[in-house]
């Protein structure tokens, strides 16, 4: 790939004299996919994609493309150009924006994440399906690796790049009727740890074994990191996005400052560093701010791109999406405030509840109070007396997320990186009064 | 092109693999929004890239790139064999697929009017005119417009001797209202959610939809929604329409009938399926009225086309057929696990970057005999619920859940009021056993899924279910936590 700058450089130029912006993505990955204890599926690709908005006298194009020659260039801007000419004014339009200063960020970039061969892929894919086949289990899951390069540039001066390795390894293990997950998402590959995800899944599966049927009904229910960050993550999307909040379409409008959820709980955004870290900068190439948005309960306020922000006459916080946007900023780098003790404690601590490894399908029922609903997923326990008495069938839950994070008993103290929208790191939780409203047949 | 995509086959077959594939690709998208008076999406998108297959050694590599060079093909070609070779490292059996005759061929989809012909101030003129009627109701706080358009230039090759063009074509728009009073927030959508109606086709399909007659009635049944009473808790017959049907269809039938499902290659993500293999041609999915017909020749349809993703001809067939299980959705690699000689062709991929996985195609449910006047006025305690807002089923596609935007109930044969936030709940089989009645063929029309998520690395694709109004007796409805 030609250098990204130079590109830039050049579309710039092309747009003569409209303001610029060119947001420029490239991209390695692979995937090594297992079922039934072999390979079923092993990919990889690359690519290069540039999207480049043109702004001039209150109108607005936007163009993407993958072909980055000359000629393409050429015909890609032109396009674009001709496009613009053509809009009706829009006065709410922001120009672009200014360049500001741009902390460095987390090094979230590791060559030999970015450079693992189709054979590391396979032997740990094998290393599951050895010891699962040995004692009679069938094993399931991914293992994939990438890199990829981020480029917001305009013609104002702004210039942000940001580069990020990824490795995940997720498994889900099937002994007889009996099903284990676990996953492991990661910058860095050796901070994957493969053997205990692996004995994690393999155990659940065998544990989940004949599971039993239980009546729907309130239950406390003890969430695993995973499982409470799936809620947790459409509680911050749909509470915390600027614009949502602006359109008073969150369960936050006109309750800042107030006491809504429960005091163990709090959520900050924060991309500069930390176990969510990310690119340090917007789409838009402003800086990322670390925004509070629930402490001990309390919500503290939505986050901001510059167009939500000046509609709600604050500061941006710097969450743009690609311009222009319909959903407007969001927070896509959630770290859950830790509790304390292990998830072992918070079983020991509960008289009759339910221990949820991961949810399902999860969906919104009511986004504007976060009510939700889903299935439970490769391996539910019921939890008496504190510990883990038996193997449940799994149970669907409809729930309003607001009141439910309003009744948390207890947060662990160890919080994990999770697979979510964007990156999340969370602990797990125990929820009072918990609504699993019917059930299924396995 | 073909000239450029023949360099992957020569890598491939010098490399001796069983079967190869090249997929080149061109894609145009344009996507236009207007949100509340101003453009919240305008964006015309063009990529270019190839995917490249390869069964080596009985196993399976795939690889992907986008520069487009004979030396980049040939390089890409070598990088899938490669990853084929590392796939022997965990393998069963030799990978063997399904006989499928060498074709030659050019297929596009019919159209009428060329959408990227259409004038963009058309486009935006025709989305400013629907926001204008929508907020002309002072209670919408949020008014939505989009239109779509997708075209899909493939140039696919094979070892087999296949040399396929296609030209896909479809046009997508929609428009929703959102009123929000007293912290409760309610939408309707015209002519349906999740990104709105898609057909294959061109701007005739947008014209087809007469988007601005329904613009006033749309906010004012948004606004209406807030002094309408909660669903009601309980157990009712129940008569589902809009796309509402077609997502039931899609989400209970749909993906429970794809055949790497049913096997246990999506485990690790979207999950399996309860329609096992030992059930087909025997297993009661509904009742005997109930007709699922799969087909990749249905007119207007997303699914549509000459030729899968696997060089398989187009075809029909019955997933669910008097009420039994009688079909897979398969390609050519997995149909030969259920001893059947041919693809039954629904293997497609996302773009040039993606692998063809198992898909479904174009799902229909058949219409029945009844008049929709006589559906409802058939029913004594029941509700009709429309267009999807809420979706969620479990792993093997048992339990489901699903909330609709709008419902009305239903009392002594008549549609009397309207109720917010609808929900039903069922279990695939139960709730496809409990159909008594579908109305006829004068309801019955063809919805679009242009989002449908599926497999690892995720990929969208596109399909249609046609529908009409079906009635199901005893179903469980108003769930709310």
């Amino acid at each position: 790939m030609k250098n990204i700058e130079t590109v830039c450089k050049k579309i710039f130029k092309l747009a003569k004299g409209a303001q610029c912006e060119v947001i420029a993505e490239i991209r390695t990955g692979a995937l090594t996919r297992f079922a039934d204890n072999v390979i079923s599926q092993n990919v990889a690709s690359s690519s290069a994609d540039f999207s480049v908005r043109l702004l001039d006298d209150g109108r607005s194009a936007k163009i993407n493309f993958n072909q980055a020659d000359d000629d393409s260039l050429k015909l890609a801007v032109a396009s674009g150009l001709e496009i613009l000419k053509k809009q009706k004014k829009d006065p709410a339009l922001l120009p672009l924006a200014k360049p500001r200063a741009l902390q460095a960020g987390k090094n979230l970039y590791f060559r030999e994440t970015a450079e693992l061969t189709p054979l590391y892929r396979a032997e740990k894919a094998a290393e599951l399906a050895r010891a699962c086949k040995k004692s009679g289990q069938t094993a399931y899951g991914t293992f994939s690796n990438g890199a990829s390069e981020l480029v917001v540039a305009n013609n104002l001066g702004v210039y942000a790049r940001h580069r990020e390795t990824y490795a995940a390894h997720g498994v889900t293990v099937r002994d007889r009727d009996g099903f284990g997950w676990a996953e492991y998402p990661a910058h860095d590959v050796n901070e994957i740890p493969f053997a205990r995800l692996n004995d994690t899944a393999r155990a659940k599966a065998a544990a989940s074994r004949s599971p039993k049927e239980i009546k729907p009904g309130k239950y406390t229910v003890i969430m695993e990191p995973q499982a409470a960050a799936d809620l947790l993550s459409y509680l911050a999307v749909y509470g915390f996005g600027g614009q949502i909040y602006n359109e008073g379409r969150s369960f936050i409008c006109g309750k800042l400052g107030k006491k809504l959820l429960s005091p163990l709980l709090s959520i900050e955004d924060n991309a500069l560093d930390g176990a969510a870290a990310g690119m340090p900068f917007d789409y838009e190439g402003q800086p990322r701010r670390k925004a509070a948005l629930i402490e001990k309960g309390v919500v503290i306020a939505p986050v901001h791109d510059r167009k939500t922000a000046k509609d709600a006459k604050t500061a941006s916080t710097g969450h743009a999406l690609p311009q222009p946007s319909d959903i407007g900023p969001i927070p896509l780098n959630l770290s859950i405030k830790p509790g304390q003790g292990r998830l072992e404690d918070l079983i020991k601590g509960t008289e009759r509840g339910i221990l949820v490894t991961q949810f399902h399908y999860t969906n919104l029922l009511k986004p504007q109070v976060v009510e939700m609903t889903g299935m439970t997923r490769n391996g539910t326990f019921m939890v008496e007396n504190g510990r883990i008495t038996f193997p449940v069938k799994n149970l669907r839950f409809t729930q309003n997320m607001v009141e439910a994070f309003g009744r948390v008993e207890a947060v662990s103290g160890e919080a994990v990186p999770v697979a979510a929208w964007g990156a999340m790191s969370c602990p797990a939780f125990r929820i009072a009064g918990f609504n699993f409203s019917s059930s299924t047949k396995f | 092109m073909f000239k450029l995509a023949s360099k992957a086959i020569e890598v491939a077959q010098k490399h001796k693999a069983e079967f190869g594939d090249i997929r080149v690709i061109e894609e145009r998208r344009q996507n236009l929004g207007v949100k509340n008076g101003e453009i919240s999406a305008l964006t015309d998108q063009s990529t270019l890239g190839y995917g490249i297959r390869v069964l080596c050694g009985g196993a399976w590599g795939f690889a992907s790139g986008s520069v487009m060079t004979e030396t980049a093909v040939a390089d890409t070609a070598l990088k899938a064999i490669a990853i084929a070779k590392a796939s022997r490292l965990l393998m069963a059996g030799r990978v063997r697929l399904a006989h499928e005759p060498a074709y030659r061929d050019f297929w596009q989809t019919p159209f009428l009017k060329d959408p990227f012909a259409v004038p963009i101030e058309t486009k935006l003129g025709l989305l400013f005119r629907l926001d204008a009627l929508l907020r002309r109701n002072k209670k919408i706080r949020v008014a939505e417009s989009e239109l779509r358009f997708i075209r899909e230039r493939q140039w696919h090759m094979t070892t087999d001797g296949s040399r396929i063009e296609q030209v896909l074509l479809s046009s997508g728009g929609n428009f929703s209202a959102t009123a929000v009073e007293k912290g409760d927030v309610q939408t309707r959508s015209y002519p349906c959610t999740h990104g709105g109606q898609t057909l294959a086709g061109g701007w005739e399909v947008i014209e087809a939809m007469n988007m601005e007659d329904h613009a006033e009635r749309v906010a004012a049944e948004a606004v209406a929604l807030h002094s309408a009473a909660a669903c009601p808790a309980g157990v009712k017959d129940l008569i589902i329409s809009g796309n509402q049907l077609a997502l039931q269809i899609h989400e209970s039938v749909g993906h429970a009938s794809e055949l790497d499902r049913v096997l246990g290659y999506e485990e690790s993500y979207a999950g399996s399926s309860f329609a096992t293999t030992e059930k087909l041609n025997k297993f009661r999915y509904g009742s005997p009225i109930v007709n699922l017909v799969a087909d990749a020749t249905l007119p207007g349809g997303l699914a549509t086309a000459g030729y899968d993703d696997d060089a398989v001809k187009a075809q029909r067939w019955h997933i669910v057929k008097d009420g039994v299980l009688s079909g897979y959705m398969t390609n050519r690699e997995f149909c030969v696990k259920i001893g059947k000689e041919r693809s039954w062709g629904s293997c497609r991929a996302d773009g040039y970057s993606n692998i063809p996985i198992t898909r479904i195609c174009n799902l229909s449910l058949m219409p029945g005999n009844t008049p929709l006047e006589r559906l409802i006025g058939e029913v004594r305690d029941g509700i009709m619920m429309e267009n999807n807002m809420s979706w969620s089923i479990d792993q093997k596609r048992l339990n489901f859940q699903f909330g609709c935007e709008i419902g009305w109930l239903i009392k002594n044969g008549k549609k009397t009021k309207m109720v917010k936030n609808p929900t039903y709940q069922g279990i695939t089989p139960e709730f496809w056993g409990s159909c008594d009645a579908i109305a006829d063929h004068r309801d019955w029309r063809l919805w679009g899924v242009a989002n449908c998520g599926k497999g690892q690395p995720g990929q969208t694709a596109m399909m249609c279910h046609g529908s009409s109004p079906a009635r199901f007796r005893k179903v469980k409805v108003g769930m709310h936590g």
